[in-house]
């Protein structure tokens, strides 16, 4: 009954309610588009560097991330890697041993860092083979190499032709070797482009004389699953003396530093739209209790219970904003799909920023239900809030006052 | 009086027979000889793991030499060649000959706690120091004479001076000791197990210490030394280290 009376008291006077709606509606709109933004561009970020290839957590011999050096290799066995890989949430088991050389071809050299795979493996954390920009994937035993498009570029090679590498082997020993060059692959990351060669994990594990040792496991999670979690949960299973496991936001701090810093300024900004906003949709009931007083006294010298009237505003309140909240999430829906799909290409010198920093230029919008929703809810608290005004002024009404003209 | 001036002269002359540096000169000369060639036995040690390698090295003067792995298995074959103040890698797996830039100079050779400046600027202690006799002591029953080495103004020596134990009767080297420009001590080096190589006596054993790394010390084993062989020149050119045996 009080709902059917809200809800023709908000069609009774279109313009007003259009007013309100739209205020709430622009709010809702500009933020959710900001967020996904946002949000869309540190998960680029996150993924550029993160998901393709750091991985969200890894596990290394004690000491090794301060100090990378192959004597910090470890042997892992076959049994840690699966109790690992049964931990809810776990997507990807992947072991890598990593090591830094001095590279060199004709009269270039370069240092760089060679990375021993499991080629089949890594395919499911990134598609190697969109990636590929010439030759071929390493095969099963392969004793040749992937370099990353960069390193290409700066030594002019291409496929067939080999590259030197040496560099410090497994306790003392050396580490050298000619490799021909099979394939060629954009690593989608500058940095990881101008430093990264891929062998197979054995051919690698030859090349510094580390048999069966590896310096880092790198763990992917299912999407949505809280790294921090499994990065308890593989503690637990693994030796804490002897490994460390890291998240990516311990690993490149610097990641997330730069996103939370970014971040913060975008919430001020939300605030501060989020501030206008309220006083806008204060305005609005301001001006709508002054208009409806004499209304309101009416509806009480006639009998209306007070707290009746207080709940039909409040009715009001929601409906409206359920209205402009609606509108705003629908019609913002369609915009971030599209970004979603087809990212902000940026130009210029953004764009050369973001790469140096190692990031691909482009933003996406993020496409989540979170967004809306935690808007939705800012939004809806907000209008609760502004009307307390009207429930006092109903509260303290006197009809005869509020009836005098 | 004038008697007395001289026997005092006469007398020193006796007691010190050689000055600080002809003492350095033949101890120097004792320990490379015209030529030498020798097999030794490196041995790395770090506060977790050792490593062992076997090495031929043959010598001529004090400009060229050259070392020859024969173990580990995957390092057998690589050759390190000095030729004056230039210093060459050969590395068999990628059958090239390396040659050492400046930069290279401070890395260590081979994994040792030697650097590579250290192998190519060994001959210096007689040009480019000032010696000085500073004391007598013993060690392992040895007298020993204890010089100070400090660098001419024109040498180009990364120490700011060396301590050089050099015993009386053989001319040996049992201990050194190097320090920085700040005359902190950085490095030690000891001899020891005194054999006689061509009626030669001569420490067996080094031990290179880096003080700055606790546990680190680098141990070389003189397995066979013999002095003023015939060596064939070629045996100092780039273009024979592939065939090096």
């Amino acid at each position: 009954m009080l709902l059917k009376i809200a809800w023709r008291n908000v069609w009774r006077n279109k313009r007003r309610s259009l007013i309100t709606a739209a205020g709430i509606f622009i709010a809702i709109f500009l933020a959710i588009l900001m967020r996904s933004l946002q949000l869309g561009m540190y998960d680029n970020m996150i993924k550029n560097v993160v998901g393709s290839f750091t991985g969200y957590v890894q596990l290394h011999a004690k000491g090794y991330w301060n100090d990378k050096n192959i004597d910090n290799s470890y042997k892992v066995n076959q049994l840690t890697v699966d109790e690992i890989k049964n931990i809810n949430g776990v997507s990807n088991v992947i072991k890598r041993i990593q090591t830094g050389v001095l590279s060199s071809n004709n009269n270039l050299s370069k240092f760089l860092y060679v990375t021993g795979i499991e080629q089949e493996k890594e395919e499911k954390l990134t598609d190697w083979n969109k990636r590929l920009v010439d030759g071929r994937l390493l095969d099963k035993n392969d004793k040749s190499i992937i370099i990353a498009k960069g390193v290409a570029k700066y030594y002019n090679a291409k496929v067939g032709d080999s590259l030197i590498f040496i560099g410090q082997g497994y306790h003392g020993m050396q580490a050298v070797g000619i490799y021909p060059i099979k394939g060629v692959i954009d690593m989608k990351n500058p940095n990881l482009n101008n430093m990264s060669v891929f062998m197979n994990l054995s051919v690698a594990q030859d090349f510094v004389s580390a048999e069966n040792r590896i310096t880092n496991l790198v763990i992917d999670k299912e999407q949505y699953f809280d790294e921090n979690k499994l990065a308890e949960q593989i503690k637990i299973k693994t030796d804490s003396q002897n490994n460390e496991v890291m998240t990516w936001k311990e690993m490149t701090p610097e990641l997330d530093q730069l996103i939370q810093a970014d971040s913060a300024g975008g919430i001020l900004i939300i605030i501060i739209l989020y501030m206008i906003v309220s006083f806008g949709i204060f305005g609005t009931v301001l001006m709508m209790t002054q208009e409806r007083l004499y209304e309101f006294g009416v509806l009480i010298s006639i009998g209306m219970k007070k707290y009746k009237l207080v709940i039909t505003i409040i009715y009001e309140t929601i409906l409206l904003t359920f209205l402009g909240i609606i509108s705003g999430v629908i019609l913002s829906k369609p915009i971030i799909e599209y970004f979603h799909f087809n990212p902000i290409k940026l130009f210029g010198t953004a764009a050369a920023q973001l790469e140096s920093a190692g990031f691909e230029p482009v933003i996406p919008m993020m496409n989540s239900l979170d967004i809306p929703l935690t808007h939705s809810v800012i939004i809806m608290i907000i209008s609760l809030i502004t009307c307390i005004y009207p429930i006092i002024i109903i509260l303290k009404l006197k009809p005869i006052k509020a009836m005098k003209r | 009086m004038k008697k007395f001036y001289l026997i005092t002269i006469l007398l020193t002359f006796n007691l010190w027979s050689q000055t600080p540096s002809e003492i350095i000169k033949i101890s120097d000369s004792r320990l490379r000889g015209d030529s030498s060639y020798a097999e030794l036995t490196i041995t790395i040690v770090r506060p977790k793991w050792e490593k062992k390698m076997s090495i031929k090295s043959w010598t001529k003067g004090t400009d060229y030499s050259v070392s020859l792995v024969t173990s580990p298995a995957k390092e057998k074959g690589s050759v390190f060649l000095k030729r004056k103040n230039e210093a060459w890698n050969y590395l068999p797996a990628i059958e090239r000959t390396i040659k050492l830039p400046p930069s290279m100079m401070t890395q260590n050779w081979m994994g040792t706690d030697f650097t590579n400046d250290d192998l190519i600027k060994q001959s210096s202690m007689v040009v480019d120091y000032n010696h000085k006799v500073i004391g007598s002591e013993s060690i392992e029953d040895l007298k020993c004479w204890k010089l100070e080495l400090i660098p001419t103004e024109e040498s180009s020596v990364v120490w700011g001076k060396l301590v050089v134990w050099i015993d009386k009767s053989d001319f040996m080297q049992l201990k050194t000791e190097f320090y920085d420009e700040d005359m902190e001590i950085v490095n030690m080096m000891l001899g020891s197990d005194i054999i006689e190589y061509n009626g030669k006596k001569l420490p067996s054993k080094l031990e290179f210490y880096p003080l700055d790394d606790e546990g680190n010390k680098t141990v070389i084993n003189y397995d066979k030394w013999s002095f003023d062989i015939k060596v064939p020149e070629k045996y100092f050119s780039t273009q024979y280290v592939s065939r090096l045996k």
